[in-house]
C-alpha cells in the first residue's frame, strides 16, 4: 500500500482500520508494522474527527413508534392461525399432561386396587390428545 | 439522513409498513433482510429530501447551528450536538456516505451499492464530507 492510498482511506473511513474495506486492512497493517510513525501520525489526525462523531448519539427509538409500527401491521391470516395452533397446541397439551399426571397419581395411589393392565391403557388414552395435536400440525 | 426526528420517525413506520406488505413474499436466502430494509428507508428518505428540494430555491436554506457557542465550555452533549447540527449542513449525499458507513457500519461495498455508486465515488464522498465535519467543528479538531 501506498502512503497516498493510506491517506486516502484514512480520509473517508477514519483512523481506525478495523473500519477499512477488508480487503485493504491486511496492506494497512503491514504499512502500519513498516512505517509506525507516519501511520500514526494520519491514524491520528483522522481520529480525532472519529471521537467527535462518536459522541453524536441517536435518542433511543420511542415507545410511540414502536407501538405506530406495530399498529400498522396488518393482521396475517396465517400468522394467526399458526399462533391459534400454537394455543391450541400449548392449551392441550398441557391439559393433556395435566389429565395424565393426575390419572398416574391416581393409577399410584389406586395401585393395590386397580390392575397394572388397566392402569397402562388409562394413561395412553391421556396420551392419546397428543396424536390430535399432531394432526392439527399438518392442517396449519 | 433527514435532519428531523419527526420525519424519521415518519419513514420509519413507513419503512415497516412496506416490510409487512413484503412479508409474505419474503424468501430467505434471496436477499439479507437488513439490506433490503436500508434500501427502502434510503428510498424514503430521498422522496422526502427530493420533495424539499422542489419546495425551496436554488439557495439550500440556512440550517440553524442549534449547538452552543464555541467558546463555551463543553459538555459530551454539547458536543453531540454540534456534530449533529454540522452533519445536517452537509450535503445529502455527503451525510448519507457517512451514516452509512460510519453510524450504520455498513461495508464500503454495501453502503456503494445501497447509494448507487461505485467506490472510488464513495470514498470521494465520505472524504469531503468528513472535511466538511471537520471545517465545522475545527474548533474542536487539531489541524
Amino acid at each position: 500500500m501506498t502512503h497516498e492510498r493510506f491517506e486516502v482511506l484514512a480520509d473517508a473511513y477514519g483512523g481506525d482500520v478495523a473500519r477499512w474495506p477488508a480487503a485493504e486492512r491486511d496492506a494497512a497493517t503491514l504499512l502500519i508494522a513498516r512505517e509506525p510513525e507516519f501511520a500514526r501520525a494520519v491514524l491520528a489526525g483522522a481520529g480525532d474527527l472519529d471521537g467527535l462523531l462518536e459522541t453524536w448519539t441517536l435518542a433511543a427509538v420511542s415507545h410511540v413508534l414502536r407501538d405506530r409500527v406495530i399498529a400498522s401491521a396488518p393482521p396475517a391470516r396465517r400468522d394467526w392461525s399458526l399462533r391459534a395452533w400454537f394455543m391450541r397446541a400449548g392449551v392441550g397439551a398441557g391439559l393433556a399432561a395435566a389429565c395424565a399426571a393426575g390419572l398416574i397419581v391416581g393409577v399410584k395411589l389406586s395401585n393395590a386396587a386397580a390392575p397394572l393392565n388397566a392402569s397402562d391403557e388409562t394413561v395412553s388414552a391421556a396420551l392419546g390428545d397428543y396424536d390430535d395435536l399432531s394432526g392439527l400440525g399438518e392442517g396449519a | 439522513m433527514l435532519g428531523d426526528p419527526v420525519e424519521a420517525e415518519d419513514v420509519a413506520q413507513e419503512t415497516f409498513v412496506r416490510a409487512w406488505k413484503q412479508a409474505r413474499a419474503w424468501r430467505p436466502g434471496e436477499a439479507r433482510f437488513d439490506t433490503w430494509l436500508h434500501r427502502v428507508t434510503l428510498n424514503l428518505c430521498y422522496d422526502r429530501l427530493r420533495r424539499r428540494r422542489e419546495v425551496v430555491t436554488d439557495t439550500p436554506p440556512e440550517r440553524p447551528d442549534e449547538g452552543p457557542a464555541p467558546d463555551r465550555g463543553l459538555e459530551a452533549r454539547d458536543v453531540g450536538d454540534r456534530v449533529a447540527a454540522a452533519m445536517a449542513k452537509l450535503p445529502d449525499r455527503q451525510r448519507e456516505a457517512i451514516v452509512l458507513c460510519h453510524y450504520q457500519e455498513l461495508s464500503n461495498i454495501e453502503a456503494a451499492s445501497l447509494m448507487g455508486v461505485n467506490i472510488e465515488a464513495l470514498e470521494s464522498l465520505l472524504s469531503r464530507g468528513r472535511r466538511g465535519l471537520r471545517a465545522a467543528l475545527s474548533d474542536m479538531v487539531g489541524d
